[in-house]
């Protein structure tokens, strides 16, 4: 424990204090020269098993340092998806035929095989930019507005916090609140709540059981966070956060399939004579539109000679009945003075939202129901590894390579007639790759 | 009730908060890159994303991550 009296600690708070002062003007050279931003690039690929969703990414982050902790982020990311994404439906002893998102077109999945949706393609283009400096002793506060966009989806977002240092700056509280603004609008329409799938139309047609073209989400974010430092080689954060979220929270591009309320099993459907369209009974998913999530997150950093541990938790809750626990842990490894390898593990577990179907049984519909593996009981495991190297000039090269593996879990009370010991979930192992440099200009 | 004793626990806790921490010249270890919170704040950002997209909750060290369609 620090020593207390307060005499020592002043006098050398006041010789280290004099020291600076007579250091100053060295160090304000020595500032001009220094380089003013501090910008980290990666390059990301994420891939998953079974030609599902890959994900091509370019991100860097850019923070210009105007002194006295003043201080401008802006951070530019672009996203470039393609594959196939599980449609909600389930697998089926025959072959079964959708009609796509968009209404016009079809696609088939061979027996068997969970349906996945190949119409599935993207870019996404996001900016955020954030400004912190310090207001009065010992606050600093901090702003910034977000924005990103894509094919049917645009999100705007401000948010703004302050923090407070207590203690000999060894506790800092924070607070902040996030709004965001985020506009949904699928191809074909958003279709109605549960409506049932029909055929494909043409171009002069509009899609059927579909209502208006857009619709939007409100999400409101608090924050209450402290940081602590323990001793020399310790450091403790932990945050509790609230968010609520309202609007359309149902994801326009989910289904369920319908089955016999005794069987389970699907029910088939004939498309009209000279059109194409589902071989099932299939409707679209129906969320509620208000969402409220607390989370507690505490994250440890540790120093052992020269190692760095990063233990974290996190556990949320929320009343669409998602609790989740995560466990994350980063080892920071040096080698020699220039490099380091850092080991990573994380495990997630969650339970299945109260409206979660693995289908629907044909008769009276409930208000909402989701098949969506998202909600549904979940763990998964991602274990990963990267590394570092600081070159001559103080710029830093790193590459990781990780794998995630999702296991979903259909509850045993949503299950129908021969459908337990049957099911099958839409698992994924997928790969992360990443390489990144960190520069200074 | 539960918030209540959320508080207490808060309260206690920064009483506690008061008899820790460091003198100002005790920082060397705490003022290296690699005991900053933000270390690995590019890494950090694509798995919030990943992960968002991915799992049914999200958030929790920062905001809730979002802004996108994410199917």
């Amino acid at each position: 424990m620090a020593n207390k009296d307060p005499g020592i600690g002043a006098a050398v708070a006041a010789a280290t204090c004099s020291l600076l002062g007579t250091a100053t003007p060295g160090v304000s050279v020595a500032a001009d020269a220094e380089p003013k931003w501090d910008i980290e690039s990666a390059f990301l690929y994420y891939g998953e098993s079974d030609g599902r969703v890959k994900d091509l990414s370019l991100s860097a982050l850019a923070t210009r340092d105007f002194g006295d902790e003043r201080k401008l982020g802006l951070d530019l990311s672009v996203d470039s998806l393609t594959g196939a994404s599980p449609s909600g439906a389930i697998a089926n002893s025959s072959a079964q035929t959708f009609t796509s998102p968009s209404g016009r077109d079809t696609y088939s999945t061979p027996a068997g095989e969970i349906p996945l949706d190949n119409t599935f393609l993207d870019t996404r283009f996001a900016l955020n930019g954030s400004w912190s400096q310090p207001f009065a002793r010992l606050y600093t506060v901090n702003a910034g507005l977000g924005f990103s966009s894509e094919y049917d989806y645009q999100h705007i977002g401000a948010n703004f916090g302050l923090t407070r240092d207590f203690n000999q700056r060894n506790t800092t509280l924070s607070a902040a609140l996030a709004y965001a603004q985020d506009t949904i609008k699928p191809v074909g329409g958003l279709p109605l709540p549960l409506a049932q799938m029909t055929d494909a139309v043409d171009d002069e047609q509009s899609p059927g059981n579909r209502g208006d073209n857009s619709d939007s989400k409100n999400v409101l974010d608090v924050l209450l966070g402290v940081t602590q430092v323990i001793g020399r080689h310790t450091l403790l954060r932990v945050n509790l956060s609230y968010s609520d979220s309202s609007g359309y929270l149902t994801d326009p591009y989910k289904i369920l399939s319908v089955v016999d309320p005794v069987t389970g099993d699907l029910i088939g459907r004939t498309p009209a004579p000279g059109a194409s369209g589902p071989t099932g009974v299939y409707r679209f998913e129906s969320r509620p539109d208000s969402r409220r999530k607390e989370a507690l997150y505490a994250e440890l950093r540790h120093d052992f000679s020269g190692k760095v541990l990063q233990l974290g938790y996190r556990y949320s809750t929320d009343d669409w009945d998602v609790d989740s626990h995560t466990l994350e842990s980063r080892l920071r490894l040096p080698i020699g003075g220039s490099s380091y390898f850092e080991p990573h593990v994380r495990y997630y577990q969650q339970t299945a939202a109260s409206f979660y179907r693995y289908s629907l049984a044909n008769g009276a519909l409930p208000e909402f129901a989701s098949a969506d593996a998202r909600l549904s009981e979940m763990s998964a495991v991602t274990m990963g590894l990267k590394y570092g190297h600081v070159n001559a000039g103080g710029n830093e090269w790193n590459t990781r390579l990780e794998f995630y593996r999702q296991t979903a879990k259909a509850p045993n009370e949503v299950l129908i007639g021969n459908q337990p010991g049957n099911t099958q979930m839409p698992d994924f192992d997928a790969v992360i790759l990443q390489f990144g440099y960190h520069f200074k200009l | 009730m539960r918030k209540l004793f959320l508080l207490a626990t808060a309260c206690g806790a920064l009483q506690g908060c008061a008899n820790l921490g460091v003198q100002p010249w005790e920082r060397e270890v705490l003022a290296r890159d690699d005991m900053q919170l933000d270390v690995n704040a590019l890494d950090t950002a694509f798995d919030d994303h990943i992960y968002f997209s991915k799992e049914g909750t999200s958030g929790g060290r920062g905001f809730g991550g979002g802004g996108c369609g994410c199917n």
